[in-house]
């Protein structure tokens, strides 16, 4: 099946009954298959009126205890911005899958791109923290999508499926299980207030009808829940617990690939690269080619990068002009970092790979 | 029942002396402790609500209560042998 | 039998408010509960959605769960928390700028859905949080700090905008008349689809410093002698008489029953 319809059956799957998007070129394909199956299953379907609603509504129905997610591309994503933060600020499990376009601004609709990988971890306004995940198949476009809700109801966090044209538009198979495992929000403690957190840094959710009495808002608040804006600690505190229980465990979430990790020079790939360094591999089996495949991309899990300890260099093709390359340069330990940037819409080939790692090695 | 203005809550805009029909508010002329001038009660006895709530079972007018925009007006019971005036009608 | 209601429904550890000397917004806070609590909701089933602004740090002060949400984005999120969960009662508080401004497309489009929801908008003609600034509703030739030399652009009638869009009830009442007030939101309440009160409220502050009104209690007369019942200008207009151009009109401008998203079965 196709990579889109892939991740449908994957939140379907997940138990999401609330899908609130706006049709845009290469995410449509979720959306009308959603618009079929949502209202069999007794979820609700809305075409939003534009994709800041679409948010909204997403983050209004997540309140009500729904699965919510939505579906987009760069400029949808670029509007829904100022709402993404404040699902953060009020901690409100959510997901977005960004089937990425050429872009920046209308750009190239009908083809590939990474370009909104730093978008999504550093967009919106303020100091945030999110979770991303990167397909690479189709059958990581329904594996991950199950993950993303996981880990946006455990963390309280949006969760992004930064997927991209390519993947979101191949056909292949795959396999779906019966069942998939769901792991549910936090019930509060009876006694505890809206915010108040344990060591995990993630409150209790309170979900609305059900007698918490919880007020939301995007101002700065206190454990009540009451805005309190003009108090220096509280906000400080507030905001470093909002990206700390995010980064604070991301070596614990990291998931990834790791093959040949005695090589000297290793590739660090997230998506549609992936596949193409795949195929150098197994092209070339004697040589020892490095190669690091990112599932979660942010919270960045900086110490994959000691599993390869004999590597000179990293090599980052990425279909941008280097976001996660400037990432991963912040990292490194005194190896050289090359960033492989391709722009246009198509993706790398094999042959271009292997000259690329004869030429630095 | 009693009619009380809370003067924690009000903030002195006068509001209810525009709308009560007895004109029992009116306005103060001293400044209480949070620099606020709360208005202050003509013969409050001729309030309808105070006078017939017990009467009529039922809140009645509280016109007052309605447009305070900060919840400062209220009615309490008072006390059963307290001292009060009367007014008769007949 | 009010003040108990207040004391249920008011979260009463944050009283007293923030809102300014004299802000209509208390007195439309103080007609919604009433309606609401007339209506015989639970407090656990209700549910109020705001925007930013004066008028939407109502739901602060409210008992029940509330979600205070970005500029002019109440009605999406609404529409979302109405859909997933029919059952939960949901009432927007906006201003006139949250709803008429940045809100308009989810203003029409929520109408035009007439989806389930009831809708409060304060519209106090100024964007009295941010210091007061114009608003999409600011009448021509008044004074605000973006229009210091009197308001250039016309302004909204936002709840004929309400019935053009296909909103099933819309009605506009003052901070003046609370028991017509009363009534308009109930009548909300009830009517299924989207319901939208307007109601003028008096800005001391922000709009009447700067307007010539020098006590709040001006601006509340100026609100009770300028309000025309709706009948009574569609009788003048009939009888080909002049409306004069500072009234506003008043009452209940439509009740119908178009179908509607997001009814409880």
């Amino acid at each position: 099946m196709q990579g889109n319809a892939a991740c449908c059956e994957g939140a379907l799957a997940a138990g999401c009954t609330f899908f609130g998007g706006y049709p845009i070129t290469p995410s449509t394909e979720i959306a009308e298959l959603m618009a079929l199956k949502m209202p069999k299953r007794g979820g609700v379907f809305i075409q939003m009126e534009d994709e800041i609603a679409s948010i909204g509504a997403v983050i209004g129905a997540s309140w009500t205890g729904a699965r919510a997610m939505t579906a987009t591309s760069g400029p949808g994503f670029s509007l829904m911005m100022e709402n993404l933060g404040y699902a953060v600020m009020t901690e409100t499990p959510c997901v977005v899958v960004n089937i990425q376009r050429g872009g920046p601004s209308t750009g190239q609709p009908t083809m590939s791109a990474q370009g909104d990988m730093l978008q999504c971890r550093f967009g919106s306004h303020g100091d945030i923290s999110t979770i991303a995940l990167v397909p690479s198949t189709v059958q990581e476009m329904f594996d991950l999508t199950v993950k993303a809700f996981n880990l946006a109801d455990r963390f309280r966090v949006p969760a992004f499926l930064m997927s991209d044209e390519t993947i979101g538009h191949m056909r292949e198979k795959i396999s779906i299980p019966d069942s998939v495992e769901i792991i549910r929000r936090k019930e509060p403690k009876p006694g505890m207030l809206t915010y108040e957190a344990e060591e995990d840094m993630v409150p209790g959710f309170p979900t609305f009808g059900k007698g918490y009495r919880a007020h939301i808002t995007g101002l700065t608040h206190n454990e009540r829940g009451y805005p309190e804006a003009t108090n220096p600690e509280l906000h400080e505190a507030l905001v470093r617990r909002l990206v700390d229980k995010v980064e604070s465990r991301r070596h614990e979430i990291a998931d990834y690939d790791a093959v040949n990790t005695g090589a000297e020079t290793a590739f660090i790939t997230y998506g549609p690269s992936t596949r193409t360094v795949r195929q150098v591999l197994h092209d070339h089996p004697d040589e020892t080619i490095g190669h690091l495949n990112l599932r979660i991309v942010w919270p960045f899990p900086e110490d994959t990068l000691k599993l390869f300890p004999n590597a000179k260099t990293f090599i980052v093709p990425e279909l941008n002009l280097g976001q996660m390359a400037r990432e991963i340069q912040r990292h490194v330990t005194g190896q050289r970092v090359i960033s492989m940037g391709r722009l246009g819409g198509t993706i790398h080939t094999p042959a271009e790979l292997y000259d690329k790692v004869q030429e630095v090695a | 029942m009693r009619l009380v203005i809370d003067e924690r809550r009000c903030k002195g805009c006068n509001l209810c002396t525009t709308v009560c029909p007895y004109h029992i508010f009116q306005e103060g002329r001293h400044l209480n402790e949070r620099g606020v001038i709360v208005p202050v009660l003509d013969r409050p006895e001729r309030c309808t609500n105070c006078r017939l709530r017990h009467l009529y079972g039922r809140q009645l007018c509280g016109a007052c209560q309605l447009i305070c925009p900060d919840q400062a007006i209220y009615w309490e019971e008072e006390d059963p042998y307290a001292a009060e005036k009367v007014v008769i009608e007949y | 039998m009010s003040t108990e209601t207040f004391e249920k429904w008011y979260r009463e550890d944050r009283l007293p408010h923030i809102f300014c000397t004299g802000c209509g917004n208390g007195t439309v806070m103080n007609c919604t509960i009433k309606a609401v609590d007339a209506m015989g909701w639970e407090i656990d089933d209700t549910i109020f959605v705001s925007g930013i602004g004066c008028s939407s740090r109502a739901p602060g002060y409210i008992s029940t769960d509330s979600l205070h949400t970005t500029h002019g984005r109440a009605l999406a999120f609404a529409t979302g928390v109405k859909m997933a969960n029919p059952d939960l009662h949901v009432v927007v508080f906006t201003g006139d700028g949250d709803l008429a401004a940045i809100g308009g497309n989810h203003f029409i489009h929520a109408c035009r859905r007439n989806i389930d929801l009831t809708v409060i908008c304060m519209n106090n003609m100024i964007y009295g949080m941010t210091g007061g600034q114009g608003s999409p509703c600011t009448p021509v030739g008044k004074i605000s700090t973006t229009t210091p030399y009197g308001a250039a652009e016309p302004a909204f009638d936002l709840t004929e905008l309400a019935v053009a869009a296909g909103a099933n009830y819309a009605a506009r009442w003052t901070s003046y008349h609370v028991a017509e007030l009363i009534k308009a939101i109930r009548a909300g309440l009830e009517t299924p689809g989207l319901s939208f009160i307007e109601a003028m409220v008096q800005c001391p502050t922000a709009y009447g410093r700067r307007n010539k009104f020098r006590q709040v209690g001006e601006q509340v007369e100026y609100m009770r002698s300028h309000a025309m019942l709706l009948q009574k200008k569609r009788r003048l207009e009939e009888q080909g008489k002049d409306v004069p151009d500072d009234m506003f009109t008043v009452g209940e401008f439509v009740r119908r029953y178009r179908p509607a998203m997001g009814v409880p079965k």
